[in-house]
């Protein structure tokens, strides 16, 4: 609770420390700086990155339900600046940068105009809390990073601007297989989209060209990883392997908080973790006719949030971008080799395909064996508990 | 079978017996099972997303892979497959879901002889502070 109340307050009374003076490298989605001598670079990067924050006075979602979503959107406020992020390294490459009163490109706008509090835009806070209802959510609930990592996937398949494979890797394993399969499917389907949605987007025309070779093409793809590191708190074995999340290139930052309060992790200096904050409330944006959007209040020009990695709540989901095939399999070999080393406890698993038995369901749904039951009731009789007895 | 309404344990299963009780009882399944693993899973104390339980105890065959255990686990929870479910190893860290039940006991067996696991979903995140702000002063005042 006091580490929800200092951030509020921070945030209420404006005061932002300065980012600290260290030898230690700052690293940043995938990019390493210097805290002595970059210290521009550093912010440059961070006021670049999408900041989603709790808004007021937008249209009800759902038509009846409520304009803000100050104290419950601050998981799906992440859940929009980790897939923003994706869509900004998709659209403008991660070497894009934001500057105030600067023109920018129509891509830039296309992005932001996707996340407008609004209830067609493909990601809106609208659209991401009435798709929560299919993941049990009721509109106004709290999320989970697994949460709005499902909704997101499923939000995606409509966003036939950015054609986007969004894979979410269940029981900490991420399973190649699935990937590829999962691309290969959302290929086809991105053809057939493509078709019906020409006079959205002129580039699609081009893409529908293509036909039967875009059934073969990789499609960008945003992995997202749910975890649990631990119950109540971090196992600190986990530490390191976190941090190298952070300094693989394909880095897209982590989804998660500190108890009550969700915050988009970017990167880390020395122990401590670098964030954009969701929990300030802003006024919803009305984006002009011509498609631009007023968006100073969509970028921190602030120093950075930091904390402790040790206050990280256990529940997260760490995000990676693989814009082609190639990047997917440096990252597996990245993957691969940190999983080697001894420095830290991998955070999950990287396997090629689930093993076949699997695929049988009859195997899934064991039986108790009833035969060694019936021996055991005996030998248990006095027991209070006995044991359930699985057999393959 | 036994009834699913059995009730509920309130302590978990380590503080329920004794030390002495917890090694006989898996002697005495391991002598007759010697290719099973006695495995207590119970459900975090905090959990308020995952159903409980109705069985603490479990005998697993030593070859089943950790995938498979979590499939049965959450076959009997009848889980969606994009809910969140995670088995933590004697409180710390997460199962590694290609090693066999074998391999995971030879690493975390509790000098018990019990292997010790904890399902739990994940944390929300919100603040309900934020939106009754004054109440929550008066609150804390108290």
């Amino acid at each position: 609770m006091d580490a929800a109340t200092l951030t509020y307050d921070t945030l209420r009374f404006g005061e932002f420390e300065d980012f600290p003076e260290t030898a230690e490298p700052v690293w940043i989605l995938g990019r390493e700086f210097s805290a002595l001598t970059e210290k521009d670079d550093i912010l440059s990067d961070v006021a670049s990155r999408l900041w989603f924050t709790y808004r007021k006075n937008f249209l009800p979602i759902g038509g009846t339900g409520p304009t803000s979503d100050t104290g419950w959107g601050c998981m799906l406020r992440c859940g929009q600046m980790i897939l923003g992020e994706a869509l900004v390294c998709r659209h403008l490459g991660r070497d894009w940068r934001w500057v105030k009163g600067r023109k920018q490109k129509e891509e830039y706008f296309n992005i932001l105009n996707a996340f407008i509090d609004k209830k067609d835009s493909y990601y809106s806070i609208h659209q991401i809390a009435q798709m929560g209802v299919g993941e049990g959510k009721s509109i106004g609930q709290w999320y989970g990073p697994n949460t709005v990592a499902q909704v997101l996937k499923k939000l995606s398949v409509f966003d036939t601007w950015s054609r986007l494979a969004v894979h979410v890797a269940m029981d900490n394993t991420v399973v190649i297989e699935e990937i590829t399969a999962v691309y290969a499917l959302a290929g086809l389907r991105g053809a057939a989209c493509a078709g019906a949605g020409l006079e959205l987007n002129g580039c699609l025309e081009g893409a529908c060209a293509l036909g039967e070779e875009e059934t073969a093409l990789w499609k960008p793809l945003v992995l997202l990883i749910p975890l649990r590191l631990g119950l109540s708190d971090i196992n600190e074995a986990y530490i390191e392997t976190l941090k190298q999340c952070f300094m693989l290139p394909q880095s897209l930052g982590v989804i998660g908080g500190k108890p009550n309060s969700a915050h988009y992790f970017i990167g880390f200096v020395g122990e401590e973790l670098i964030y954009l904050d969701p929990h300030t409330t802003q006024p919803a944006v009305e984006p002009c006719e011509d498609g631009q959007v007023p968006d100073d209040t969509y970028h921190c020009q602030h120093p950075p949030c930091r904390m402790h990695i040790c206050e990280l709540d256990p529940s997260i989901a760490v995000g990676f971008f693989c814009r082609t095939e190639d990047d997917f399999d440096d990252w597996c070999l990245r993957i691969r080799k940190l999983s080697c080393s001894k420095e830290g406890l991998p955070m999950f698993e990287l396997v090629d395909s689930q093993p076949s038995h699997l695929i049988n369901t009859d195997v899934l749904n064991l039986t108790p064996d009833f035969s060694d039951s019936d021996r055991l009731e005996r030998f248990f009789d006095s027991e209070d508990e006995e044991f359930e007895i699985l057999s393959l | 079978m036994p009834p699913l309404e059995k009730p509920q344990h309130t302590k978990p299963f380590k503080l329920r017996k004794s030390f002495a009780t917890r090694k006989q009882e898996v002697a005495g399944i391991r002598s007759k099972f010697p290719t099973k693993i006695p495995v207590i899973i119970e459900r975090y104390s905090r959990e308020k997303y995952l159903p409980p339980l109705d069985k603490t105890k479990f005998l697993v065959p030593q070859e089943l892979s950790m995938t498979q255990f979590v499939t049965v686990i959450r076959n009997r929870m009848s889980l969606m497959p994009s809910q969140a479910f995670y088995l933590l190893i004697n409180n710390n860290g997460l199962a590694s879901m290609s090693l066999t039940m074998a391999q995971v006991y030879k690493d975390h067996k509790d000098d018990d002889g019990f292997l010790y696991m904890t399902y739990a979903s994940q944390e929300m995140f919100g603040n309900t502070r934020e939106c009754v702000d004054a109440f929550k002063t008066s609150h804390v005042a108290d």
